[in-house]
């Protein structure tokens, strides 16, 4: 498979870490390599940070609404590219799915949040 | 056994994802308005249905992605991002239509007033939801919306112009008002293939955690389960048409529609009514909470499900609050229920392009769903669809303004 496919089968999938939680979606690509070279994916980002350059304006302000958080996750820390993205660590060790443990103490609190 | 059980579960959630306000009100006022005429429109809309959802729950069995992982896959960032707010706007408007007429029909039943009874019904919903199974909460409201079997037998007591009924299955136009009647054509094809019906059904299957296996079941879902939702609509058509007819009556009022039940079946049939628009609602009105819930957490990749436990899905948890209570804030003010449905479902018209498409695509990607990818008829029948789905979104507007809202 060539470069262009895998970035075309990993860009807006879904990303699941190490234990199948589901952390994020691959927003943009990092690639490096000048014209004339051979174009390799560095890393993937992740976070509303990155939807500015995905949609213009319109991103501009989801990116707001979003919190504007991005997240480098490196290319080797990806174990497998399947109908989703899956990674070789966990989610928290990737600075990854922070927005729901964030907010997971305040769900908490309510009686029966883990039902 | 546990299979038919699977079957017959899975077939009531059809039911009660299918038949909703939408249903109700567009069914009975096109019965009342243009008798049988609008028959034929119903086996379409529900084939329509039937075709789209036994594709996305079969993507959901092979892949695991619910319809919104699927539209920013393969319509992109940006374009993707249009379709979920067209979708959440669309959504929150079906939901606050669905809430009020929860309301009304617990104000039909009980006399309180409406705005506590809204209160308390979305307190209700927020504890089912919180605390019930994904399954149960779909087998509860599954089985009290059967009451609306009250309908059909309300329609056979009425004795219909059974030739005309038939007539009405063969496809015309009407040839006197024929705005308004292209309007019904649009808003009975709308409210059968709502967009929340895919987006709930998809993520259900996930939520199931289906796989491969349970393909067999998936297709017995679509086809039972929406076809029995059908033939509630001709019951209700059929209804409409057969009491409302020539009387100059438009059922602008849920408590209208439970007529239909009560004229010949008496304070029973009224009371059975009711019940069943009652769960029926409140079924649609859990569905469309959590369908806006669903697409927001795939769009953003967000942990989601009933599935998972409340806190094990934050994010999700906090939209689908968020949502009730901004349906219910839209209802506060006092906005008619039906007039908002006719809204609702006019607009989710204009969305189902956008939810289609990405649908079909993704059925067909040999990569993700190797040999269970869609086969000829699947196909065909998915292209025909999108093209009437095309020219009814196209169409929904000019004549939802032409008609001033099918009031003329």
């Amino acid at each position: 498979m060539t470069q262009i496919d895998i970035a075309l089968k990993v860009l807006d999938h879904q990303i699941l870490d190490r234990d199948g939680r589901r952390c994020g979606n691959v927003d943009d690509l990092e690639i490096e390599g000048g014209p004339g070279e051979t174009a390799r994916v560095t890393a993937i980002l992740v976070g509303p940070g990155v939807w500015p350059q995905r949609a213009g304006w319109i991103g501009r302000i989801a990116s707001f609404v979003g919190g504007g958080r991005r997240v480098r996750v490196p290319w080797g820390e990806v174990r497998e590219v399947e109908s989703h993205v899956i990674l070789r660590k966990s989610a928290e060790e990737l600075g990854l799915g922070r927005g729901d443990d964030r907010l997971r103490p305040w769900i908490e609190k309510i009686p029966g949040a883990h039902r | 056994m546990s299979k038919i059980f699977g079957v017959a579960l899975g077939i009531l959630a059809a039911i009660g994802g299918f038949v909703d306000i939408g249903d109700l009100v567009f069914n009975i006022s096109a019965g009342a308005t243009f008798g049988y005429q609008l028959m034929w429109v119903l086996p379409i809309g529900v084939i329509g249905i039937i075709v789209y959802s036994e594709m996305c729950g079969r993507v959901a069995a092979v892949s695991k992605k619910a319809v919104f992982d699927t539209v920013r896959e393969r319509v992109g960032f940006s374009a993707g991002l249009g379709a979920l707010i067209a979708s959440e706007v669309v959504n929150l408007m079906t939901l606050a239509a669905e809430l009020g007429g929860v309301a009304i029909s617990l104000q039909l039943l009980c006399g309180l007033p409406y705005r506590w009874l809204l209160v308390l019904a979305v307190l209700g919903f927020a504890i089912v939801i919180w605390v019930m199974s994904f399954e149960w909460i779909e087998r509860v409201f599954g089985y009290g919306g059967l009451c609306l079997l009250v309908f059909a037998v309300a329609a056979m007591k009425l004795s219909p112009d059974w030739g005309k009924l038939g007539n009405g299955f063969v496809p015309h136009v009407a040839q006197n008002n024929s705005l308004l009647y292209l309007y019904f054509v649009v808003g009975l094809l709308g409210a059968a293939m709502t967009p929340y019906e895919v987006y709930f059904y998809s993520s259900g299957g996930v939520e199931e955690e289906w796989t491969p296996k349970d393909i067999g079941l998936n297709r017995a879902n679509a086809i039972i389960g929406y076809g029995l939702g059908g033939f509630f609509s001709v019951a209700l058509m059929t209804t409409g048409a057969a009491l409302f007819l020539g009387h100059g009556i438009s059922p602008e009022h849920l408590g209208t529609i439970a007529l239909g039940a009560q004229v010949p079946l008496g304070t029973i049939g009224l009371l059975l009514a009711l019940v069943g628009i009652l769960f029926a609602v409140g079924g649609a009105s859990i569905d469309t909470v959590f369908s806006g819930a669903y697409n927001l957490a795939q769009f953003c990749g967000w942990e989601w499900g009933r599935y998972r436990t409340n806190a094990n899905a934050p994010r999700f948890t906090l939209t689908w609050i968020v949502l009730l209570v901004l349906g219910m804030g839209i209802v506060m003010t006092g906005v008619d229920a039906v007039v908002l449905t006719e809204y609702a479902v006019i607009f989710s018209v204009v969305a189902l392009p956008l939810t289609y498409i990405p649908i079909l695509l993704v059925a067909n990607d040999e990569q993700y769903m190797g040999r269970h990818r869609n086969g000829r008829l699947a196909n065909v029948l998915g292209g025909v669809y999108l093209v009437v789905i095309m020219v009814v979104a196209l169409s929904a507007i000019p004549l939802m303004i032409l008609t001033n809202v099918g009031q003329n």
